[in-house]
Protein backbone atom coordinates (compact mmCIF):
# COMPACT_ATOMS: atom_id res chain seq x y z
CA UNK A 1 0.00 0.00 0.00
CA UNK A 2 1.42 3.59 -0.96
CA UNK A 3 1.91 6.20 1.81
CA UNK A 4 0.33 9.20 2.22
CA UNK A 5 1.33 12.24 1.29
CA UNK A 6 -0.39 14.83 2.16
CA UNK A 7 -1.22 16.74 5.58
CA UNK A 8 -5.05 16.85 6.02
CA UNK A 9 -5.12 20.32 4.92
CA UNK A 10 -3.47 19.99 1.73
CA UNK A 11 -5.83 16.64 1.13
CA UNK A 12 -9.12 18.87 2.16
CA UNK A 13 -7.77 21.73 0.14
CA UNK A 14 -6.87 19.43 -2.90
CA UNK A 15 -10.09 17.72 -3.05
CA UNK A 16 -12.53 21.17 -2.83
CA UNK A 17 -10.20 22.62 -5.57
CA UNK A 18 -11.29 20.16 -7.67
CA UNK A 19 -7.90 18.56 -7.74
CA UNK A 20 -7.14 14.55 -7.12
CA UNK A 21 -5.66 14.40 -4.10
CA UNK A 22 -2.85 11.37 -2.25
CA UNK A 23 -6.33 9.93 -1.38
CA UNK A 24 -9.95 10.85 -0.74
CA UNK A 25 -10.59 13.34 2.70
CA UNK A 26 -12.98 12.43 5.11
CA UNK A 27 -14.72 14.73 7.35
CA UNK A 28 -17.35 14.12 9.64
CA UNK A 29 -20.19 15.89 10.53
CA UNK A 30 -22.24 15.43 13.23
CA UNK A 31 -23.82 16.43 16.89
CA UNK A 32 -22.31 15.31 20.06
CA UNK A 33 -25.33 13.17 21.14
CA UNK A 34 -23.99 10.73 18.06
CA UNK A 35 -19.95 10.71 18.95
CA UNK A 36 -20.96 10.25 22.27
CA UNK A 37 -22.97 7.18 21.64
CA UNK A 38 -19.78 5.83 19.83
CA UNK A 39 -17.50 6.31 22.84
CA UNK A 40 -20.04 5.10 25.33
CA UNK A 41 -21.09 8.24 27.05
CA UNK A 42 -24.56 9.05 28.20
CA UNK A 43 -24.70 12.33 25.58
CA UNK A 44 -28.11 12.81 28.30
CA UNK A 45 -25.19 13.06 30.97
CA UNK A 46 -22.76 14.86 28.98
CA UNK A 47 -25.34 17.61 27.86
CA UNK A 48 -25.90 18.80 31.78
CA UNK A 49 -22.33 19.14 32.22
CA UNK A 50 -21.88 22.05 29.50
CA UNK A 51 -20.38 23.38 26.36
CA UNK A 52 -16.75 22.28 27.42
CA UNK A 53 -17.68 18.35 28.61
CA UNK A 54 -19.25 18.08 25.18
CA UNK A 55 -16.17 19.00 23.47
CA UNK A 56 -14.40 16.59 25.21
CA UNK A 57 -16.79 14.13 24.25
CA UNK A 58 -15.83 15.09 20.54
CA UNK A 59 -11.90 15.05 20.81
CA UNK A 60 -11.91 11.84 22.81
CA UNK A 61 -14.28 10.27 19.73
CA UNK A 62 -11.57 11.75 17.36
CA UNK A 63 -9.07 9.98 19.21
CA UNK A 64 -11.11 6.67 19.76
CA UNK A 65 -11.44 6.01 15.97
CA UNK A 66 -7.92 7.25 15.38
CA UNK A 67 -8.94 10.37 13.35
CA UNK A 68 -9.86 11.70 10.13
CA UNK A 69 -9.31 15.05 7.86
CA UNK A 70 -12.13 17.55 8.37
CA UNK A 71 -13.36 18.46 11.94
CA UNK A 72 -15.71 21.14 13.15
CA UNK A 73 -16.58 23.05 16.41
CA UNK A 74 -19.25 20.96 18.83
CA UNK A 75 -22.69 21.50 17.22
CA UNK A 76 -24.49 21.16 21.05
CA UNK A 77 -28.11 21.77 21.77
CA UNK A 78 -26.24 24.99 23.28
CA UNK A 79 -25.55 26.12 19.79
CA UNK A 80 -29.17 26.11 19.21
CA UNK A 81 -29.70 28.21 22.02
CA UNK A 82 -27.72 30.89 20.87
CA UNK A 83 -29.70 30.76 17.60
CA UNK A 84 -33.28 31.44 19.84
CA UNK A 85 -34.03 27.87 18.52
CA UNK A 86 -36.12 25.31 20.97
CA UNK A 87 -34.55 21.83 21.41
CA UNK A 88 -35.95 18.92 23.34
CA UNK A 89 -33.66 18.06 26.27
CA UNK A 90 -31.80 14.80 25.37
CA UNK A 91 -33.16 11.53 27.07
CA UNK A 92 -32.12 7.46 27.18
CA UNK A 93 -35.34 7.92 25.23
CA UNK A 94 -33.95 10.25 23.02
CA UNK A 95 -30.39 10.98 22.64
CA UNK A 96 -30.47 13.13 19.47
CA UNK A 97 -30.42 16.54 19.38
CA UNK A 98 -34.54 17.68 17.88
CA UNK A 99 -35.50 20.92 16.91
CA UNK A 100 -38.88 21.38 18.33
CA UNK A 101 -40.55 23.49 15.62
CA UNK A 102 -43.14 26.25 17.13
CA UNK A 103 -44.29 29.33 15.91
CA UNK A 104 -42.23 31.70 17.61
CA UNK A 105 -42.13 34.77 15.58
CA UNK A 106 -45.01 36.02 14.20
CA UNK A 107 -46.10 38.22 10.86
CA UNK A 108 -45.23 41.69 12.58
CA UNK A 109 -42.10 40.49 13.39
CA UNK A 110 -40.88 40.46 9.74
CA UNK A 111 -41.04 44.58 10.09
CA UNK A 112 -38.77 43.91 13.62
CA UNK A 113 -36.66 42.10 11.47
CA UNK A 114 -36.10 43.84 8.34
CA UNK A 115 -35.30 46.95 10.37
CA UNK A 116 -33.23 45.19 13.33
CA UNK A 117 -31.52 42.10 11.55
CA UNK A 118 -32.50 38.69 13.12
CA UNK A 119 -29.51 38.98 15.96
CA UNK A 120 -30.89 41.72 17.92
CA UNK A 121 -34.50 39.92 17.48
CA UNK A 122 -32.78 37.00 18.70
CA UNK A 123 -31.52 38.58 21.65
CA UNK A 124 -34.62 40.69 22.20
CA UNK A 125 -37.23 38.53 21.60
CA UNK A 126 -36.61 34.79 20.30
CA UNK A 127 -34.97 33.44 23.32
CA UNK A 128 -37.45 34.63 25.23
CA UNK A 129 -40.22 33.04 23.51
CA UNK A 130 -38.18 29.81 23.41
CA UNK A 131 -36.96 29.64 27.08
CA UNK A 132 -38.21 32.35 29.25
CA UNK A 133 -36.05 35.17 29.91
CA UNK A 134 -32.70 34.64 30.75
CA UNK A 135 -31.86 35.52 34.31
CA UNK A 136 -29.13 33.50 34.88
CA UNK A 137 -27.06 35.16 32.20
CA UNK A 138 -26.78 32.10 30.22
CA UNK A 139 -26.20 33.54 27.08
CA UNK A 140 -23.43 35.34 27.64
CA UNK A 141 -21.92 32.11 29.57
CA UNK A 142 -22.53 29.94 25.81
CA UNK A 143 -20.78 32.25 23.64
CA UNK A 144 -18.11 32.28 26.02
CA UNK A 145 -17.91 28.63 26.66
CA UNK A 146 -18.28 28.22 22.87
CA UNK A 147 -15.04 30.54 21.98
CA UNK A 148 -13.38 28.66 24.39
CA UNK A 149 -13.77 25.57 22.87
CA UNK A 150 -13.12 26.98 19.65
CA UNK A 151 -10.10 27.89 20.38
CA UNK A 152 -8.74 24.86 22.16
CA UNK A 153 -10.33 22.61 19.48
CA UNK A 154 -8.33 24.86 17.18
CA UNK A 155 -5.43 23.84 19.28
CA UNK A 156 -6.19 20.05 20.17
CA UNK A 157 -6.77 18.95 16.40
CA UNK A 158 -4.45 20.76 15.39
CA UNK A 159 -1.82 19.03 17.23
CA UNK A 160 -3.47 15.70 15.58
CA UNK A 161 -3.26 16.98 12.46
CA UNK A 162 -6.76 17.50 11.32
CA UNK A 163 -8.12 20.92 9.72
CA UNK A 164 -11.24 22.70 10.67
CA UNK A 165 -13.52 22.66 7.45
CA UNK A 166 -15.54 25.64 8.39
CA UNK A 167 -15.91 27.76 12.12
CA UNK A 168 -19.40 27.54 12.32
CA UNK A 169 -22.33 26.52 10.14
CA UNK A 170 -24.78 29.26 9.64
CA UNK A 171 -28.38 29.02 9.13
CA UNK A 172 -29.53 30.26 5.71
CA UNK A 173 -31.68 33.41 6.13
CA UNK A 174 -34.44 31.73 4.42
CA UNK A 175 -34.02 28.25 6.71
CA UNK A 176 -33.76 30.69 9.42
CA UNK A 177 -37.34 32.02 9.00
CA UNK A 178 -38.71 28.85 8.04
CA UNK A 179 -37.87 27.96 11.66
CA UNK A 180 -38.76 30.47 13.44
CA UNK A 181 -42.00 31.16 12.12
CA UNK A 182 -42.71 27.12 11.88
CA UNK A 183 -42.98 25.79 8.08
CA UNK A 184 -46.22 26.03 7.19
CA UNK A 185 -47.05 29.52 8.62
CA UNK A 186 -43.75 30.27 6.42
CA UNK A 187 -45.06 28.70 3.16
CA UNK A 188 -48.13 30.61 3.49
CA UNK A 189 -45.89 33.94 4.34
CA UNK A 190 -43.84 32.91 1.11
CA UNK A 191 -46.87 32.76 -0.92
CA UNK A 192 -49.26 35.30 0.90
CA UNK A 193 -47.21 38.17 2.10
CA UNK A 194 -43.94 37.82 -0.26
CA UNK A 195 -43.22 41.24 0.41
CA UNK A 196 -42.86 40.74 4.38
CA UNK A 197 -40.68 37.97 3.89
CA UNK A 198 -38.04 39.60 0.97
CA UNK A 199 -37.41 42.64 2.93
CA UNK A 200 -36.42 40.14 5.98
CA UNK A 201 -34.30 38.19 3.55
CA UNK A 202 -32.41 41.16 2.27
CA UNK A 203 -31.47 42.45 6.13
CA UNK A 204 -30.53 39.33 7.08
CA UNK A 205 -28.68 38.20 3.93
CA UNK A 206 -26.23 41.45 4.49
CA UNK A 207 -26.19 40.89 8.34
CA UNK A 208 -24.85 37.59 7.57
CA UNK A 209 -22.56 38.48 5.32
CA UNK A 210 -21.05 41.79 7.54
CA UNK A 211 -20.88 39.52 10.63
CA UNK A 212 -19.16 36.57 9.74
CA UNK A 213 -17.40 37.21 6.62
CA UNK A 214 -14.40 38.51 8.91
CA UNK A 215 -15.10 35.65 10.85
CA UNK A 216 -13.78 33.14 8.31
CA UNK A 217 -9.67 33.82 8.06
CA UNK A 218 -9.09 31.22 4.62
CA UNK A 219 -5.91 30.41 6.63
CA UNK A 220 -7.48 28.90 9.77
CA UNK A 221 -10.56 27.69 8.30
CA UNK A 222 -11.49 25.62 4.61
CA UNK A 223 -14.97 27.17 4.70
CA UNK A 224 -17.77 28.79 5.88
CA UNK A 225 -20.74 26.28 6.74
CA UNK A 226 -24.26 27.44 5.45
CA UNK A 227 -27.25 25.13 6.31
CA UNK A 228 -30.31 24.86 4.01
CA UNK A 229 -32.77 22.19 4.51
CA UNK A 230 -35.88 23.57 2.96
CA UNK A 231 -35.48 25.63 -0.20
CA UNK A 232 -34.96 22.93 -2.94
CA UNK A 233 -37.22 21.13 -5.17
CA UNK A 234 -38.28 18.33 -2.26
CA UNK A 235 -40.75 21.10 -0.73
CA UNK A 236 -41.08 24.18 -3.15
CA UNK A 237 -41.53 25.13 -6.57
CA UNK A 238 -38.70 26.94 -8.87
CA UNK A 239 -40.62 30.15 -8.67
CA UNK A 240 -40.20 30.11 -5.07
CA UNK A 241 -36.27 29.01 -5.00
CA UNK A 242 -35.53 31.40 -7.81
CA UNK A 243 -37.62 34.50 -6.09
CA UNK A 244 -37.02 33.65 -1.97
CA UNK A 245 -33.27 31.87 -1.99
CA UNK A 246 -31.58 31.51 -4.90
CA UNK A 247 -30.84 35.31 -5.02
CA UNK A 248 -29.68 35.46 -1.51
CA UNK A 249 -27.28 32.40 -1.75
CA UNK A 250 -25.53 34.59 -4.52
CA UNK A 251 -24.66 36.98 -2.91
CA UNK A 252 -23.44 35.42 0.30
CA UNK A 253 -21.41 32.96 -1.93
CA UNK A 254 -20.17 35.74 -3.88
CA UNK A 255 -19.13 37.76 -1.09
CA UNK A 256 -17.44 35.26 1.11
CA UNK A 257 -16.22 34.25 -2.44
CA UNK A 258 -14.36 37.68 -3.16
CA UNK A 259 -12.58 37.33 0.05
CA UNK A 260 -11.17 34.08 -0.62
CA UNK A 261 -13.81 32.05 1.20
CA UNK A 262 -15.73 29.20 0.12
CA UNK A 263 -18.64 27.95 1.13
CA UNK A 264 -19.40 24.58 2.69
CA UNK A 265 -23.25 24.74 2.23
CA UNK A 266 -25.26 21.76 3.58
CA UNK A 267 -28.35 20.85 1.46
CA UNK A 268 -30.36 18.31 3.27
CA UNK A 269 -33.72 16.59 1.17
CA UNK A 270 -33.35 16.36 -2.03
CA UNK A 271 -32.09 19.10 -4.67
CA UNK A 272 -32.44 17.10 -7.91
CA UNK A 273 -34.56 19.56 -8.87
CA UNK A 274 -32.51 22.47 -8.38
CA UNK A 275 -28.68 20.84 -8.65
CA UNK A 276 -28.10 23.27 -12.11
CA UNK A 277 -28.57 26.20 -10.61
CA UNK A 278 -25.28 25.75 -8.87
CA UNK A 279 -23.43 25.47 -12.36
CA UNK A 280 -23.81 29.50 -12.14
CA UNK A 281 -21.95 29.82 -9.30
CA UNK A 282 -17.69 30.44 -9.62
CA UNK A 283 -16.06 27.29 -10.11
CA UNK A 284 -14.49 26.24 -6.60
CA UNK A 285 -16.61 28.58 -5.14
CA UNK A 286 -18.72 26.25 -3.20
CA UNK A 287 -18.51 22.71 -1.58
CA UNK A 288 -22.18 20.81 -2.08
CA UNK A 289 -22.69 18.85 1.09
CA UNK A 290 -25.53 16.58 0.11
CA UNK A 291 -27.50 14.32 2.87
CA UNK A 292 -28.14 11.37 1.14
CA UNK A 293 -31.21 11.88 -0.54
CA UNK A 294 -30.35 14.17 -3.42
CA UNK A 295 -28.84 11.95 -6.14
CA UNK A 296 -24.86 12.15 -5.81
CA UNK A 297 -23.90 10.54 -9.04
CA UNK A 298 -26.19 13.04 -11.10
CA UNK A 299 -24.84 15.94 -9.36
CA UNK A 300 -21.58 15.27 -9.89
CA UNK A 301 -22.41 14.66 -13.59
CA UNK A 302 -23.67 18.00 -13.59
CA UNK A 303 -21.07 19.86 -11.49
CA UNK A 304 -18.13 17.84 -12.24
CA UNK A 305 -14.56 20.26 -12.79
CA UNK A 306 -17.25 22.91 -11.18
CA UNK A 307 -17.72 22.49 -7.47
CA UNK A 308 -16.65 19.92 -4.89
CA UNK A 309 -19.14 17.27 -3.38
CA UNK A 310 -19.19 16.21 0.51
CA UNK A 311 -21.33 13.38 1.33
CA UNK A 312 -23.56 10.36 1.47
CA UNK A 313 -23.62 7.68 3.35
CA UNK A 314 -26.70 7.38 4.20
CA UNK A 315 -27.83 7.18 7.71
CA UNK A 316 -29.98 3.84 7.25
CA UNK A 317 -26.87 2.51 5.73
CA UNK A 318 -24.71 3.55 8.77
CA UNK A 319 -27.68 2.50 11.50
CA UNK A 320 -28.65 -1.04 9.90
CA UNK A 321 -26.35 -1.70 7.38
CA UNK A 322 -23.30 -4.20 7.47
CA UNK A 323 -19.24 -2.96 7.31
CA UNK A 324 -19.50 -4.64 3.69
CA UNK A 325 -21.99 -2.86 2.46
CA UNK A 326 -20.99 0.29 4.28
CA UNK A 327 -16.99 -0.28 2.68
CA UNK A 328 -19.15 -1.26 -0.90
CA UNK A 329 -20.55 1.96 -0.80
CA UNK A 330 -17.87 4.35 -0.15
CA UNK A 331 -16.19 2.84 -2.90
CA UNK A 332 -18.59 3.64 -5.20
CA UNK A 333 -18.49 7.14 -4.10
CA UNK A 334 -14.69 7.60 -4.02
CA UNK A 335 -14.59 5.79 -7.64
CA UNK A 336 -17.67 7.56 -9.10
CA UNK A 337 -18.02 11.05 -7.38
CA UNK A 338 -14.02 11.43 -6.66
CA UNK A 339 -12.70 10.28 -9.89
CA UNK A 340 -11.54 13.41 -10.91
CA UNK A 341 -11.05 14.53 -7.30
CA UNK A 342 -14.16 16.96 -6.10
CA UNK A 343 -14.94 14.34 -3.51
CA UNK A 344 -14.55 14.60 0.76
CA UNK A 345 -16.27 11.75 2.07
CA UNK A 346 -19.00 12.45 4.73
CA UNK A 347 -22.00 10.95 6.09
CA UNK A 348 -25.15 11.91 4.76
CA UNK A 349 -26.77 14.96 6.23
CA UNK A 350 -24.98 14.53 10.03
CA UNK A 351 -23.51 11.28 12.03
CA UNK A 352 -26.87 9.40 13.60
CA UNK A 353 -26.71 8.72 16.39
CA UNK A 354 -27.81 4.82 15.60
CA UNK A 355 -24.42 4.37 13.75
CA UNK A 356 -23.09 1.22 14.42
CA UNK A 357 -19.25 1.04 15.22
CA UNK A 358 -18.22 -1.25 12.89
CA UNK A 359 -19.74 0.82 10.11
CA UNK A 360 -18.14 3.97 10.81
CA UNK A 361 -15.00 2.25 11.35
CA UNK A 362 -15.78 0.59 7.92
CA UNK A 363 -16.52 4.20 6.58
CA UNK A 364 -12.82 5.26 8.03
CA UNK A 365 -11.01 2.60 6.95
CA UNK A 366 -12.37 2.48 3.53
CA UNK A 367 -11.57 6.23 3.05
CA UNK A 368 -8.43 5.85 4.34
CA UNK A 369 -6.62 2.78 2.42
CA UNK A 370 -8.97 2.36 -0.44
CA UNK A 371 -7.30 4.43 -3.21
CA UNK A 372 -3.62 3.81 -1.61
CA UNK A 373 -3.82 0.19 -1.67
CA UNK A 374 -4.90 0.21 -5.59
CA UNK B 1 -67.90 32.38 -4.48
CA UNK B 2 -65.95 29.88 -6.46
CA UNK B 3 -67.43 28.33 -9.12
CA UNK B 4 -65.64 24.92 -9.05
CA UNK B 5 -64.79 24.72 -5.14
CA UNK B 6 -62.06 21.82 -6.74
CA UNK B 7 -60.04 24.56 -8.72
CA UNK B 8 -59.95 27.11 -5.13
CA UNK B 9 -57.36 24.30 -3.41
CA UNK B 10 -55.32 23.81 -6.96
CA UNK B 11 -55.13 27.64 -7.01
CA UNK B 12 -54.54 28.03 -3.03
CA UNK B 13 -57.08 30.36 -3.28
CA UNK B 14 -57.73 29.54 0.75
CA UNK B 15 -60.54 32.51 1.49
CA UNK B 16 -62.42 31.74 -1.48
CA UNK B 17 -62.49 28.13 -1.03
CA UNK B 18 -63.92 28.57 2.76
CA UNK B 19 -65.95 31.18 1.89
CA UNK B 20 -67.86 29.12 -0.73
CA UNK B 21 -68.25 26.11 2.06
CA UNK B 22 -70.14 28.63 4.11
CA UNK B 23 -72.40 29.67 1.63
CA UNK B 24 -73.14 26.51 0.45
CA UNK B 25 -73.76 25.33 3.93
CA UNK B 26 -76.06 28.25 4.44
CA UNK B 27 -77.92 27.03 0.92
CA UNK B 28 -78.73 24.02 3.30
CA UNK B 29 -76.07 21.86 0.65
CA UNK B 30 -75.78 18.46 2.15
CA UNK B 31 -72.30 18.91 3.64
CA UNK B 32 -71.06 15.23 2.66
CA UNK B 33 -71.59 16.66 -1.24
CA UNK B 34 -69.72 19.72 -0.09
CA UNK B 35 -67.57 17.33 1.54
CA UNK B 36 -66.88 15.51 -1.83
CA UNK B 37 -66.15 18.89 -3.94
CA UNK B 38 -63.48 19.43 -1.31
CA UNK B 39 -61.89 16.20 -1.37
CA UNK B 40 -62.22 15.76 -5.35
CA UNK B 41 -59.84 18.91 -5.00
CA UNK B 42 -57.07 17.46 -2.88
CA UNK B 43 -57.17 14.68 -5.34
CA UNK B 44 -56.47 17.03 -8.15
CA UNK B 45 -53.65 18.32 -5.62
CA UNK B 46 -52.25 15.00 -6.09
CA UNK B 47 -52.72 14.95 -9.59
CA UNK B 48 -51.08 17.78 -9.87
CA UNK B 49 -48.37 17.19 -7.83
CA UNK B 50 -47.73 13.78 -9.46
CA UNK B 51 -47.04 15.33 -12.50
CA UNK B 52 -44.86 17.55 -11.41
CA UNK B 53 -47.14 20.65 -11.57
CA UNK B 54 -47.59 21.80 -7.64
CA UNK B 55 -44.64 20.88 -5.11
CA UNK B 56 -45.00 19.66 -1.93
CA UNK B 57 -45.05 23.10 -0.17
CA UNK B 58 -48.27 23.80 -2.25
CA UNK B 59 -49.31 20.01 -1.07
CA UNK B 60 -49.16 21.65 2.25
CA UNK B 61 -50.96 24.23 1.95
CA UNK B 62 -54.01 22.92 0.01
CA UNK B 63 -53.78 20.21 2.73
CA UNK B 64 -54.31 23.18 5.37
CA UNK B 65 -57.14 24.77 3.33
CA UNK B 66 -59.01 21.06 3.60
CA UNK B 67 -58.44 20.82 7.28
CA UNK B 68 -60.30 24.09 7.94
CA UNK B 69 -62.89 23.33 5.41
CA UNK B 70 -63.40 20.19 7.34
CA UNK B 71 -63.38 21.92 10.45
CA UNK B 72 -66.42 23.95 9.06
CA UNK B 73 -68.34 21.44 7.86
CA UNK B 74 -67.90 18.73 11.25
CA UNK B 75 -70.76 20.28 13.18
CA UNK B 76 -73.24 19.52 9.93
CA UNK B 77 -71.35 16.28 9.23
CA UNK B 78 -72.05 15.00 13.15
CA UNK B 79 -76.24 15.21 11.72
CA UNK B 80 -75.73 13.52 8.75
CA UNK B 81 -74.79 9.92 7.33
CA UNK B 82 -71.77 8.71 7.77
CA UNK B 83 -69.78 8.59 4.33
CA UNK B 84 -67.96 5.28 3.29
CA UNK B 85 -64.35 5.13 4.44
CA UNK B 86 -61.94 3.99 1.55
CA UNK B 87 -59.47 2.37 3.90
CA UNK B 88 -58.20 2.44 7.55
CA UNK B 89 -54.46 3.48 8.26
CA UNK B 90 -53.09 4.02 11.97
CA UNK B 91 -49.97 6.61 11.36
CA UNK B 92 -47.45 7.08 14.38
CA UNK B 93 -44.10 8.60 14.53
CA UNK B 94 -42.43 6.51 17.43
CA UNK B 95 -40.88 6.96 20.53
CA UNK B 96 -37.72 9.60 21.10
CA UNK B 97 -38.43 10.99 17.76
CA UNK B 98 -41.02 14.28 17.72
CA UNK B 99 -41.22 15.47 14.03
CA UNK B 100 -44.88 15.17 12.52
CA UNK B 101 -44.71 16.96 9.53
CA UNK B 102 -44.17 14.34 6.75
CA UNK B 103 -46.69 12.42 8.82
CA UNK B 104 -49.44 15.47 9.28
CA UNK B 105 -49.05 16.03 5.36
CA UNK B 106 -50.16 12.30 4.90
CA UNK B 107 -52.83 12.21 7.49
CA UNK B 108 -54.18 14.89 5.35
CA UNK B 109 -53.90 13.76 2.29
CA UNK B 110 -55.26 10.20 3.22
CA UNK B 111 -58.14 12.18 4.57
CA UNK B 112 -58.69 13.77 1.39
CA UNK B 113 -58.76 10.78 -0.20
CA UNK B 114 -61.56 9.22 1.78
CA UNK B 115 -58.96 7.23 4.14
CA UNK B 116 -59.89 7.04 7.56
CA UNK B 117 -56.79 7.78 9.64
CA UNK B 118 -55.98 7.39 12.90
CA UNK B 119 -53.00 9.86 13.82
CA UNK B 120 -51.44 8.60 17.16
CA UNK B 121 -48.56 11.48 17.32
CA UNK B 122 -45.00 11.77 17.96
CA UNK B 123 -43.00 9.77 20.59
CA UNK B 124 -45.44 7.08 20.28
CA UNK B 125 -44.66 4.12 22.33
CA UNK B 126 -44.62 0.74 20.10
CA UNK B 127 -47.10 -1.12 22.49
CA UNK B 128 -49.71 2.12 22.18
CA UNK B 129 -49.41 1.20 17.96
CA UNK B 130 -50.43 -2.56 19.18
CA UNK B 131 -53.20 -1.97 20.95
CA UNK B 132 -54.97 1.07 18.46
CA UNK B 133 -54.42 -1.67 15.85
CA UNK B 134 -55.98 -4.58 17.80
CA UNK B 135 -58.99 -1.78 18.76
CA UNK B 136 -59.77 -0.68 14.89
CA UNK B 137 -58.16 -3.43 12.76
CA UNK B 138 -56.32 -1.07 10.41
CA UNK B 139 -55.87 -2.09 6.57
CA UNK B 140 -52.47 -0.08 6.97
CA UNK B 141 -49.84 1.28 9.66
CA UNK B 142 -47.38 3.71 8.83
CA UNK B 143 -44.53 4.70 11.12
CA UNK B 144 -42.42 8.26 10.40
CA UNK B 145 -38.72 9.10 10.87
CA UNK B 146 -36.38 11.65 10.91
CA UNK B 147 -33.64 9.90 13.27
CA UNK B 148 -31.76 6.66 13.81
CA UNK B 149 -32.79 5.73 16.96
CA UNK B 150 -36.63 5.21 16.06
CA UNK B 151 -35.41 2.31 13.98
CA UNK B 152 -35.25 -0.40 17.02
CA UNK B 153 -38.63 0.82 18.02
CA UNK B 154 -40.19 0.59 14.71
CA UNK B 155 -38.52 -3.40 14.73
CA UNK B 156 -40.31 -3.48 18.37
CA UNK B 157 -43.82 -2.70 16.66
CA UNK B 158 -43.26 -4.86 13.69
CA UNK B 159 -42.15 -7.39 16.17
CA UNK B 160 -45.46 -7.34 18.18
CA UNK B 161 -47.36 -7.04 14.93
CA UNK B 162 -46.27 -10.70 14.10
CA UNK B 163 -46.51 -11.98 17.97
CA UNK B 164 -50.09 -11.22 18.08
CA UNK B 165 -50.65 -12.55 14.29
CA UNK B 166 -51.67 -9.22 13.43
CA UNK B 167 -49.36 -8.52 10.50
CA UNK B 168 -50.46 -10.66 7.72
CA UNK B 169 -54.03 -8.28 7.59
CA UNK B 170 -51.96 -5.03 7.31
CA UNK B 171 -49.79 -3.21 5.20
CA UNK B 172 -46.80 -2.12 7.20
CA UNK B 173 -45.17 1.15 5.39
CA UNK B 174 -42.68 3.84 6.73
CA UNK B 175 -41.65 6.82 5.54
CA UNK B 176 -39.19 10.22 6.06
CA UNK B 177 -35.50 11.90 5.31
CA UNK B 178 -33.53 8.80 7.21
CA UNK B 179 -35.56 5.75 5.25
CA UNK B 180 -34.81 3.69 3.11
CA UNK B 181 -34.48 0.50 1.59
CA UNK B 182 -32.39 -1.00 3.95
CA UNK B 183 -34.56 -0.34 6.38
CA UNK B 184 -37.91 -1.34 4.60
CA UNK B 185 -35.76 -4.75 4.73
CA UNK B 186 -34.66 -4.44 8.21
CA UNK B 187 -38.67 -4.44 9.16
CA UNK B 188 -39.70 -6.88 6.78
CA UNK B 189 -41.72 -3.77 5.61
CA UNK B 190 -44.57 -3.45 2.55
CA UNK B 191 -43.49 -0.05 1.18
CA UNK B 192 -40.89 2.76 2.33
CA UNK B 193 -40.89 5.64 0.33
CA UNK B 194 -39.71 9.49 1.49
CA UNK B 195 -42.60 10.98 -0.70
CA UNK B 196 -46.11 11.33 0.51
CA UNK B 197 -48.05 11.49 -2.51
CA UNK B 198 -46.45 7.68 -3.40
CA UNK B 199 -47.32 6.74 -0.14
CA UNK B 200 -50.97 8.01 -1.00
CA UNK B 201 -50.83 5.97 -3.98
CA UNK B 202 -49.90 2.87 -2.34
CA UNK B 203 -52.51 2.59 -0.31
CA UNK B 204 -55.02 3.54 -2.65
CA UNK B 205 -53.48 0.71 -5.27
CA UNK B 206 -53.82 -1.66 -2.27
CA UNK B 207 -57.92 -1.47 -1.67
CA UNK B 208 -58.15 -1.33 -5.41
CA UNK B 209 -56.28 -4.86 -5.62
CA UNK B 210 -58.03 -5.68 -2.05
CA UNK B 211 -61.07 -5.42 -3.83
CA UNK B 212 -60.66 -7.17 -7.33
CA UNK B 213 -59.16 -9.93 -5.26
Amino acid sequence: MRSETMTSKERLECAINLEKPDRVPIAILGNTSAMAGLVGEKYWEVVKKGYIAQFETELKFFDTYGGWDGVHAPLTSEIYYLGGLKVNPPSEASPEIQILEEELATVEDYEIIAEDGMNLFIVEHLIERAYGKDTSGKYLKIWQDTLVALSRSLKEYGKRGAHFIFPVLLTHPFFKLSLTRSMIKFTEDLYFRPELVEKALQKMTDELIQTYSSMADPNVYLTMGLVEERAGGFFYPMHIFERFWWPYTKQIINAFWKKGIKIWLHLDTCWDKNMHYFKDLPRGSTIIDLDGTTNIFSAKEQLRNHLAISSDVHPALMSLGKPQEVEAYCKKLIDDVGDDGGLVLCTGCCLPVATKKENFEAMLKTGKTYELSK
Amino acid sequence: MLEQLSSGFVELRREEVLETIKMRIEKGEAPLSILDDARQGMILVGDQFQEGILFLAEMMLASEIFKESVAILKPYMDQSRPSKSKGKIILATLKGDIHDLGKNILSTLLEGQGFQVFDLGVDVEPTVVLEKAKEIEPDFIGFSALITTVFKYMRDAADLLEKEGLRDKIKLMVGGGVTNNTLKEHLNADFQTTDAMAGVAYCLKMMEERQHA
